[in-house]
């Protein structure tokens, strides 16, 4: 019973160090201005980045209507000559971009070509070798699959990607002499404006093309079916690029814009929050003034 | 028809490039600019070993002006 009673006492106390009230609450005040102004800023930055990436985004969607048509047309021979058996040791060409704000697009190719290697029904061989376009997949695929990673690219995706970035790429991968089955493409499909999804994209490679039945059909010299082989790698990897790069500025419109509505929202409870305790410490002042007036 | 021995030395996507070069190079003047756009790539490129990045090295190295 007195022990209730002390406690009582020392909570009622203030703790030691402790500013007097009135002081206390205009730190505060000034504390809610610094974040009013901050916020403010970052409403600003967001805003004009979301404008940047619409008009970004307009240009991007017209190069990917002209840049799938590369990849129709690859589809176009291998749905005529589809591989007897899947591939087990694919090659992964994983494709995003140096820059980041731009939603899930990176973590979205990482985790589906971590899902791929993880899948046991897809038989995929474990030391699969990896290669990936930009830096913000690598740093991701570095550490969830370090041991297969093979060769990177960036530099890639500041503009809208061209055939000359497809073509090197393509001839890198082909000179670098990594052995593989089939080639796999993991890349964003945009569905519309304001979602995408991963998907992989086949292409085969001159062996597996040669021993296609249906492909004794098309009768080709094997000098030419290997320039098949290269340049379709070149297309799909085009085809593919621009797509992402569009998916990437849809994604980062879509995260500028539900940034700059966050912060719309903070700065009006922020302002709120001002105005309420800028009238509390005016209110607190009156009432010291009138009560040491009305002492007088 | 002469030997095509260009095979030996590099892939098709190399030839279709040099060819496209020539191409835009020989353009006329205004349609030059907008075909050298479509030429122009800065890729880079890093060998990986056993988790280990290597040097980055480009692929066109930038002309020193």
């Amino acid at each position: 019973m007195l022990a209730r009673r002390t406690l009582g006492r020392i909570a009622s106390q203030p703790p030691v160090g402790a500013a007097p009230a009135g002081a206390r609450n205009m730190a505060t005040l000034r504390e809610i201005e610094l974040r009013l102004k901050s916020v403010r800023n970052i409403e600003k930055i967001t805003k004009s980045m979301k404008m940047i990436a619409s008009t970004k985004l307009a240009k991007a969607q017209r190069a990917m209507q002209a840049g799938k048509q590369y990849g129709v047309a690859n589809s176009e021979v291998f749905q005529n000559a589809p591989a007897e058996e899947p591939a087990k040791r694919k090659l992964f060409i994983v494709i995003s971009s140096d820059k980041g704000l731009c939603g899930g697009i990176h973590s979205s190719v990482t985790k589906a070509t971590r899902r791929t290697f993880a899948d046991k029904e897809a038989g995929i061989d474990a030391d699969s070798p990896i290669m990936v376009i930009g830096d913000k997949s690598k740093a991701q695929l570095s550490r969830a699959l370090p041991k297969n990673l093979v060769m990177t690219f960036n530099q890639i995706g500041r503009d809208i990607p061209t055939f000359a970035d497809a073509a090197g790429v393509a001839d890198l991968i082909i000179k670098s002499g990594v052995k593989y089955d089939g080639i796999a493409i993991v890349y964003n499909k945009f569905v519309s404006a304001i979602s995408y999804e991963a998907a992989i994209m086949e292409v085969q490679t001159e062996d597996v093309l040669k021993s296609a039945p249906g492909f004794k059909a098309y009768e080709m010299e094997d000098d030419v079916t290997k320039d098949l082989a290269e340049f379709s790698l070149a297309n799909a990897i085009y085809a593919t690029l621009v797509e992402s790069h569009a998916c990437e500025q849809s994604a980062r419109r879509n995260a500028m814009d539900n940034a700059s509505k966050n912060a719309t929202d903070m700065i009006g409870k922020l302002q709120m929050q001002y105005n309420r305790g800028r009238q509390a410490a005016i209110t607190n002042e009156l009432v010291d003034i009138i009560t040491g007036a009305s002492a007088l | 028809m002469s030997s095509v021995t260009w095979r030996n030395v590099f892939t098709y996507n190399k030839y279709t490039q040099i060819a496209a070069r020539a191409v835009r190079q020989s353009l006329k003047e205004s349609e030059r600019v907008t075909a050298e756009k479509r030429g122009l790539t800065a890729l880079r490129y890093q060998q990986w070993e056993n988790g280990q990045g290597g040097q980055q090295v480009h692929l066109n190295p930038p002309q020193e002006k």
